[in-house]
């Protein structure tokens, strides 16, 4: 479908004026995910982020039944530092081949528009199979006072300059201030926020890989924790981990010879906010870009909502994870706290149940803290039919990425085969 | 380094006008709005910007109690938050809480401005503009 026409179908979901949806082009059915690729997740472990990188890498080329020289093309995040590099690559698997080197992959937001840049150049012929990997180790920098998530925030020289002064800052603080304005707007209580908590630790301790496996929450024990930065508890802040995880993206019609089902991309939607990139200033602070990426996505997958079998959301913050199954459009704008009772993101509630399971490898809230490529991960074994937690039937998902001011989201689905 | 730099030419005015107890925000003329964060050249229309005084009216937006071991740079409890002045209410300025406890206050309810010095657990205290109830 042309761009054009895609941004008429976008437009019909009459987003609001505070945003944009970037004009990604229809890429639709084009490109697959054909292997996955994860390291052990965990607290501090001293490991190196360009180690598990290729732990993850390597585990995702041979579940993709590949050959490291076959690979063409490597994504990473830029901004994280010490990811993977196209000389690392070579060095480890001792290859040579012409590797197409992208720093617009790995998680958060990237997670989902990773697959859009990877289509172009497979379009391009700048690549066949692409592997897309991301690695952290917060966890054991954190442990060892050498950095945490909230540098980044801090070298931003207008937070600097305005923000860090009066102790906004770091991450827990804005998205609590947030969250206290959604709860004055749309009347949500702490009872009704902490069903995604729980939910998602229900679903980590059923896990075997979660780092929270063995940890188990009660609605009692999270209302008697005190506010870490109010209305926010720990729980309702993501872990900091350390691990990687990785996928190869290969060429629709080469999937269908490849040893798994096939999991295809079928919409891309990405949204940015005015104002970026100082969310202080965001024009609406109860709303999440998510708004901007959605309608996109949706359009370019002919899907909506009602199709969804299983989401995964980027749940840096317990608010902002609610924030964005509304921006999603799987209930109205404040409607989210009643949306989401009912165990409704439980795993076992399939969508013909009223539900619609969420996160169902704990979220960066239990499972881990690797910035959402986890979350892509988790709804391609959903796909698969190979999950832990696996929901009935599940043909068509969706991931919602996140970072503060842009906003991504990505539509996969089972192929025929 | 948690103390704001009052010679920046880009942003100390907004804290060299804290110690003059003045609330100041970067302001268009031509646009007649205010420009916040500030910057060099108007966004709309690349005209020449200047630091306006505000009346220190303003509503609170909201706000957050921070209790946890969050942030190093200062002594918990404190109040933070976000508040909108009278005459810009399109922006916000990050701010603190003063006077009152987090059971005063409600989003929306009109605060007005204080100076007062925040002390930082390393650096030298500074004079910032903060609210309260008003």
């Amino acid at each position: 479908m042309a761009t054009q026409s895609l941004r008429a179908l976008a437009r019909r979901a009459r987003v609001p004026d505070w945003g944009e949806s970037l004009m990604l082009e229809d890429v639709r059915g084009e490109v697959a995910i054909t292997g996955i690729g994860e390291t052990p997740v965990s607290g501090p472990s001293g490991r190196d982020p360009r180690t598990m990188a290729l732990e993850a890498v390597a585990a995702a080329i041979a579940d993709a039944g590949l050959r490291p020289e076959d690979i063409g093309g490597l994504m990473v995040s830029a901004g994280i530092r010490d990811q993977l590099r196209p000389e690392d690559f070579h060095t480890h698997f001792n290859t040579s081949q012409p590797l197409w080197f992208s720093t617009a992959g790995g998680a958060m937001i990237w997670a989902a528009t990773c697959t859009h840049s990877a289509a172009l150049a497979m379009r391009a012929g700048k690549a066949r199979h692409i592997v897309n990997v991301f690695a952290v180790d917060w966890a054991s920098r954190r442990a060892a006072g050498s950095g945490t998530p909230g540098d980044w925030h801090a070298s931003e020289d207008m937070k600097a300059r305005f923000e860090l002064p009066f102790g906004w800052y770091p991450q827990p603080v804005y998205f609590a201030t947030f969250a206290r304005r959604y709860m004055h707007e749309f009347g949500l209580d702490s009872t009704q926020l902490a069903a995604l908590p729980l939910t998602f630790r229900r679903h980590a301790n059923r896990h075997p890989d979660a780092v929270m496996h063995n940890r188990e929450l009660t609605l009692a024990s999270y209302l008697a924790r005190p506010p870490l930065a109010d209305p926010l508890r720990v729980e309702d802040c993501c872990l900091i981990s350390d691990g990687a995880a990785a996928w190869v993206m290969s060429p629709a019609e080469q999937a269908v010879d490849m040893p798994h089902p096939t999991v295809l991309v079928e919409g891309v939607g990405h949204g940015r906010v005015q104002g970026a990139p100082y969310i202080s200033q965001q024009p609406v602070i109860t709303a999440t870009p998510q708004t901007f990426a959605a309608p996109w996505a949706f359009a370019m997958a002919d899907t909506d909502v009602t199709e969804i079998d299983v989401i995964a959301v980027y749940d840096c913050f317990s608010s902002t994870a609610l924030m964005q199954i509304e921006d999603m459009g799987f209930c109205r704008k404040g409607e989210g706290g009643h949306f989401i009772q009912n165990d409704r993101l439980f795993y076992q509630r399939p969508r013909r149940l009223g539900g619609i399971p969420c996160n169902t490898h704990g979220g960066l809230l239990s499972h881990s803290y690797l910035l959402g490529i986890s979350h892509v991960v988790e709804l391609v074994k959903q796909l698969r039919g190979t999950a832990v937690n696996q929901v009935e039937d599940t043909r068509i998902a969706a991931y919602a990425g996140f970072t503060a001011d842009e906003g991504s989201t990505l539509i996969l689905r089972r192929g025929e085969r | 380094m948690i103390s704001p730099d009052l010679s920046d030419p880009l942003t100390g005015p907004f804290w060299q006008g804290a110690q003059a107890g003045e609330l100041r925000v970067s302001w268009c003329a031509a646009c007649d709005r205010a420009v916040w964060y500030p910057r060099a050249r108007c966004d709309v229309c690349d005209g020449r910007l200047h630091w306006q005084t505000l009346s220190g009216a303003a509503s609170l937006v909201a706000w957050s109690e921070v209790s946890g071991p969050l942030n190093p740079d200062f002594d918990t409890p404190y109040l933070t938050g976000l508040v909108s002045p009278r005459e810009a209410p399109y922006i916000r300025l990050v701010t603190r809480l003063v006077d009152c406890c987090a059971a005063d206050l409600r989003c929306d309810m009109a605060v007005t401005v204080r100076f007062r010095a925040l002390q930082p657990r390393r650096g030298a205290a500074f004079i910032a503009p903060v609210f309260t109830p008003a």
